[in-house]
């Protein structure tokens, strides 16, 4: 698979820019005509962070310093993965990596900083939010945080399925989305990180709980359309402690030891993949949209630490064994 | 006790929407979960907070028989059994009723597609669970799941008592194995995967909450040890959501609701936990 050269818009990025701004536009914020990443190579922070008790507002400010994040005058969502809870496990993006990511945003002057999330297995959003510690962490948590499962929606097509999607409102209304995940196995689709952490943006109201609606467009294609939908994104993948084998709910903790950061969601994701020793060009979502993000080390510029440096294979289940990276 | 719940009553008719409806939070547009479940709370008073509910809801009825979910989303959704519950619940049986019954009762689910079954059977390692045993779904044509089969359970059931109709029985004693199918080897139920890749997941408390009000006393669940589950989460966890689903199904049963704690200001302006600790249970399902 060549990779095109960063900056060209492809025609099927500029249908997917031009549906996202039609959707914009009715949702009442600004019209969308380009999507983000930089252009050449996507850049992409990788910092050692061995525990959640170092500086992390420190490894965050200058992971964005090394992409080049701009979010002055922005309204910016967070979204972290709070798929589920479960106090004994590493389900969750860790309460202080969300803390530090409300740190970061008000250092760079974004306008609103807002949270948001829509649980995939449990509706009570409010107390998933604060059995993971994020109330106590995140000062004015209440006022920040949006239950995506239950906000305003509106319609955006195409998407995989019957007759496109509904999305939370308050996603499609951001100036940036920056998801937040944990770097994780899956045990439908080998890995789960920025990318497939978007899921939470789809309202369980309308499709549920489990979101079945995306299983059964199937995962990889509406993991891509997706990352179509939300061009101006940004991505920080907590790899301090992750989860390997029979991820995503009931893996093992595997302390990794990093912080992974960047504009292009693909990007950020296939160096995670990297380091936890797949392979990202056999992950279907990845290979579907390649012809977009970076995914092919050649395009991907990494900054901070090397991935060799930091690599850390992750255990993967038998089922997923042909995904290891040679 | 009582004025626990009138407490909760005066918060609905306080946070009732223009349109009649009422949203998930003070402010937001109308839903017709928390409609449903607001009107089954006021649904003794029949004043004119119900009056406008019940206009709003009547107006979101499908050409198909089925429910939208809210004014921004044009197509057919589970909550349509809360609709009908309203509606027996309130002595309607009229063609708008029948209509969605009809939805209800015929609505496609993934295990009735030979291909889904003959999937899972030949892979039957991943997801563990009987596929020949069918509820509802959360989408038409999709696989069942443990929420929406106990609300269409609980629809269904009394629609049928009502009516004294029993060409239903199959689908609701189908659907009772199915709910007994997900059981989590925990006791309770989750979603509705009690096993996933050889591994056991375990239940939720909202959910084991629903499925044993679904349940209406079934024989294969060991009620005793089964409620004194309920009573225990119910003082354990802070959700409260869960809390107002475990207080329920105590109501259900056993006629009365806990205690309830001092109400969590962070999270009380939910009006779904507000509508659902408001609700009758005990004189609606038992009735039915």
């Amino acid at each position: 698979m060549e990779p095109h050269p960063g900056g060209l818009v492809t025609r099927r990025r500029f249908l997917g820019a031009a549906a996202v701004s039609a959707v914009a536009a009715g949702a009442g914020c600004a019209k969308r005509t380009e999507a983000a990443g930089p252009p050449g190579k996507a850049a992409v922070a990788i910092l050692r962070a061995p525990s959640y008790r170092v500086d992390l507002v420190d490894r965050l400010v200058r992971g964005a310093a090394l992409c080049g994040l701009d979010a002055r005058g922005k309204r910016v969502l967070l979204k972290p993965n709070l798929v589920e809870f479960d106090r004994s496990s590493v389900i969750h993006t860790q309460a202080e990596v969300v803390a530090a990511s409300v740190a970061l945003f008000e250092h760079l002057g974004a306008r609103e900083i807002i949270i948001g999330e829509g649980s995939g297995h449990r509706r009570d959003g409010y107390f998933l939010a604060e059995e993971a510690g994020y109330r106590q962490a995140i000062p004015d948590f209440d006022s920040r945080f949006v239950d995506l499962n239950r906000d305003e929606v509106a319609h955006v097509a195409p998407f995989p399925g019957k007759g496109g999607i509904y999305l939370a409102r308050t996603a499609l209304a951001a100036d940036l989305v920056v998801s937040i995940a944990r770097m994780k196995t899956h045990h439908w689709v080998g890995a789960t990180l920025s990318m497939k952490n978007l899921f939470g943006v789809v309202p369980g109201a309308v499709y549920g709980w489990p979101k079945n609606h995306l299983h059964q467009a199937g995962i990889p294609n509406c993991v891509a359309s997706l990352y179509r939908t939300f061009p101006r994104s940004f991505a920080i993948v907590d790899g301090i402690v992750g989860m390997e084998g029979n991820g995503p709910i009931q893996g093992r903790a595997r302390s990794c030891g990093v912080l992974v950061m960047g504009a292009d969601l693909a990007a950020v994701d296939a160096t995670c993949c990297r380091i936890m020793g797949i392979d990202p060009e056999k992950i279907e979502y990845l290979r579907l949209v390649s012809d977009q993000g970076h995914v092919a080390e050649p395009w991907i510029e990494q900054r901070g630490e090397t991935i060799s440096q930091v690599r850390s294979p992750f255990e993967l289940i038998p089922q997923f064994q042909h995904l290891r990276l040679v | 006790m009582q004025n626990c719940v009138e407490s909760r009553l005066a918060r609905l008719e306080a946070t009732q929407n223009p349109d009649g409806g009422w949203p998930y939070f003070p402010g937001k547009p109308s839903w017709l979960e928390p409609t449903a479940y607001a009107l089954l709370a006021l649904s003794g008073r029949r004043g004119p907070a119900f009056e406008r509910g019940w206009r709003l809801l009547r107006s979101w009825q499908m050409p198909c028989g089925a429910w939208r979910p809210c004014a921004a989303v044009d197509q057919a959704h589970w909550s349509t059994s809360l609709s009908l519950t309203v509606h027996w619940a309130t002595g309607i049986r009229d063609a708008a009723f029948q209509r969605g019954i009809d939805w209800l009762v015929t609505s496609a689910r993934a295990e009735d597609r030979m291909v889904a079954r003959l999937t899972h059977w030949l892979c039957p390692s991943i997801v563990e669970f009987d596929p020949g045993l069918a509820g509802w779904p959360w989408e038409t044509g999709a696989p069942s799941w443990v929420e929406p089969t106990a609300h269409a359970l609980m629809a269904l059931r009394g629609a049928a008592r009502r009516a004294k109709n029993r060409d239903w029985n199959g689908r609701i004693a189908m659907s009772e194995r199915m709910l007994l199918d997900r059981r989590c080897r925990d006791g309770g139920w989750n979603y509705g995967n009690r096993r996933v890749l050889g591994a056991d997941l375990p239940s939720y408390p909202e959910t084991t909450a629903l499925a044993l009000m679904a349940l209406d006393g079934h024989a294969a669940v060991a009620w005793g040890t089964a409620l004194d589950g309920v009573e225990r989460t119910w003082h354990e966890t802070r959700s409260p959501l869960a809390r107002a689903w475990l207080s329920s199904c105590l109501l259900l049963y056993r006629g009365e609701r806990p205690q309830p704690a001092e109400r969590d200001d962070r999270t009380g302006n939910d009006i779904l936990v507000t509508a659902i600790e408001g609700i009758p249970w005990n004189h609606i399902l038992a009735a039915s």
